[in-house]
């Protein structure tokens, strides 16, 4: 029998530990449904706020070799028109939504998340940590108080999980255990880490906000000793694990470090929607070659002494 | 991928509104037609352009002028101007080299043509090239094809042609004749009406599309075309008939 890859991440089944990191091809419905067929486990769809955002000028993405810097901006439709997307997905797509919510305060997370489990999500993740827009993602984040305040009042009108999207920085057992005592369902570690390009031909910066997010490989070492580090003092919490996986073998690196599912996200730059294919059929021959039934065996392997 | 440095070395006028800019790159580069590059302008921006022609290290754009980043390279850039690109990107037009080809333009959207009729003739293919332009004032690139094949003119307004818009005058020329693979480039209701009549009559068909394209990499979504999902960025620009279809009333097309 060929070993199984289903997980349980705080009350969702995914058929695959694989899911759609936020930010990459979430932001229509077109786009999600070609990533449920491309063999994702899950989809976590672009950061969406309460009014629509034009997002920054480009360049908003610089390609560095050894991994990507974006400064998207967070352009998205906003809520009310992205609720006709979620509805065409909740009505089509099988493998779970989770719906990424950004605002600037504790109102517009609820009324975002309202919105957004009125059109059928599976489930929330809130912004924490995006580390580029004035106002949101890790401004709210690195107030752990009001981060606190947020989750509690978005559980308290959601019945489905809410995940906690966190930054490097709050990427610590004793922050996370606060965010799960508010209610969290569980952890998204980690977001992109603040960074800037600067063209030496130019001489100027390359992105037109000069300051973007860090992904790809070069974060996946951080993302790794996170996901380890909140494993092994809190064994019962849910994490999506996320930082430059780019092939089956880094997935089960964060794996084995303690993530119960992984998020894909700029490698699909590169390796376009194969990856996940590319994952799915790595992990699966991983575990029969080492004699493993399931995925779930490997979770915090590595930290077994 | 990071950045190609680039020299401007002549501006042409073509129209009142478009320009057409050739340019020394430091590196060759070798794209397919219908590919395009992501041109930027430090402190300015970053905008698609499509591959008007390239051969080793010199290429060309033909850019209209829109808003912001266009407009800047309109007044402000000259010959020896450094600019930067990241490319060639996207999916060319999957052209092979066999029969007769008939390229529709809508303005602007030219430019790729250009370049794949280069391409076509040099593989020995024969080439029409049915222009559309507004009026007289805007006609450019004329002598241009001519080199390349024939050439059919359209002015909604004027006398330098067929009098009327090219979409008409793909409907003639069709009629008449015989041709194994049509080609578009303009706005999107010509692409998806050309489309939709080669859909119609089984020819294999081509087009061009455009979106506000950000990352250029696949990855940011911006450049969905929906319900498709498809990325013009990475998918396209260039897509084939078929793929369109669902956009284009299906249940009346056969085949
Ligand atoms: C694959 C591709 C190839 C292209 N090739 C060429 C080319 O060879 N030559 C050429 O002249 N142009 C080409 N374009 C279009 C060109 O990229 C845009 O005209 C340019 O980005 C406008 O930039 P701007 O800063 O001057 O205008 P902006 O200030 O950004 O915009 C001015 C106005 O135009 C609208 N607009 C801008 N871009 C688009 C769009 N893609 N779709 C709909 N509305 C838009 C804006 O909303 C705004 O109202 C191409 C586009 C794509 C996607
Ligand atoms: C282009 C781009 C856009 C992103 N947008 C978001 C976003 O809207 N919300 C969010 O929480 N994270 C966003 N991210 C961060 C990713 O979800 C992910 O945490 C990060 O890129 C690290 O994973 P990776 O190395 O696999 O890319 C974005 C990342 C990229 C590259």
């Amino acid at each position: 029998m060929s070993p199984d890859l289903e997980v349980e991440l705080a009350r969702l089944r995914l058929r695959n530990p694989a899911i759609l990191a936020s930010g990459i091809l979430g932001s229509s419905y077109g786009l999600m449904r070609r990533v449920e067929e491309a063999g994702a486990g899950a989809i976590t769809t672009k950061t969406i706020t309460r009014e629509p955002r034009e997002g920054y000028l480009n360049p908003v993405f610089v390609d560095l070799e050894f991994g990507y810097l974006n400064a998207m901006g967070l352009p998205n439709p906003g809520i009310t028109a992205f609720k006709m997307e979620l509805r065409r997905a909740a009505e089509n797509i099988r493998i779970p939504v989770i719906v990424s919510i950004g605002g600037r305060d504790e109102s517009e997370f609820i009324e975002v998340a309202e919105q957004a489990l009125d059109a059928g999500c599976n489930a929330i993740e809130l912004n924490l940590s995006c580390p580029h827009v004035g106002g949101y993602g890790l401004e709210i984040g690195s107030d752990i108080r009001l981060a606190c305040n947020i989750i509690r009042s978005i559980k308290s009108i959601s019945s489905r999980p809410v995940f906690a999207k966190i930054s490097v920085y709050q990427a610590r057992p004793d922050i996370v255990s606060r965010y799960i005592g508010s209610g969290a369902d569980g952890v998204t570690a980690i977001n992109t880490i603040r960074a800037a390009a600067i063209s030496v031909e130019s001489m100027t910066p390359i992105l037109s906000n000069i300051f973007g997010g860090l992904s790809g490989p070069c974060i996946r070492p951080i993302a790794v000793a996170a996901v380890y580090e909140i494993r092994r003092e809190l064994p019962d919490v849910p994490i999506i694990g996320v930082g430059g996986v780019d092939g089956w073998r880094a997935a089960l690196e964060l794996i084995l470090a303690g993530a119960n599912a992984v998020g894909v996200g700029s490698a699909i730059a590169r390796k376009d929607l194969e990856i996940f294919r590319e994952i799915i059929e790595g992990l699966r021959g991983f575990l029969a070659s080492r004699g493993f039934k399931s995925i779930k065996e490997l979770v915090g392997y590595a930290q077994r002494l | 991928m990071s950045y190609i440095t680039g020299v401007i070395e002549r501006i042409r006028n073509l129209t009142k509104s478009i320009k057409e800019y050739e340019i020394f790159l430091e590196d060759c580069v070798k794209p397919e037609p219908g590919q395009f590059v992501m041109l930027w302008i430090p402190r300015i921006g970053e905008i698609p352009l499509s591959f008007a022609d390239a051969e080793d290290n010199i290429i060309r754009f033909i850019v209209a002028r829109v808003g912001r980043v266009t407009g800047y390279m309109h007044e402000r850039l000259m010959a020896g101007d450094k600019v930067f690109i990241r490319g060639p990107l996207g999916r060319g037009f999957r052209w092979a080299p066999s029969g007769r080809a008939l390229l529709v333009a809508g303005g602007y959207g030219l430019a790729p043509l250009h370049f794949l009729a280069k391409k076509l003739r040099a593989a020995g293919c024969g080439v029409k090239a049915l222009l559309g332009f507004k009026s007289d004032d805007d006609v450019f690139y004329r002598e241009e094809f001519e080199r390349l094949g024939e050439v059919e003119i359209s002015v909604e307004h004027g006398s330098s042609g067929y009098r009327g818009t090219v979409l008409d005058l793909f409907r003639n020329v069709i009629q008449g004749e015989i041709y194994d693979m049509v080609y578009v480039c303009g706005k999107e209701e010509l692409n998806l009406a050309v489309m939709r009549e080669c859909l119609i009559a089984g020819l294999p068909v081509e087009a061009s599309f455009e979106r506000r394209i950000r990352c250029g990499a696949g990855i940011c979504g911006s450049c969905s075309i929906e319900p498709l999902g498809l990325r013009v960025c990475k998918d396209g620009p260039i897509f084939d008939g078929r793929m369109i279809m669902p956009m284009l009333g299906a249940e009346r097309i056969e085949g």
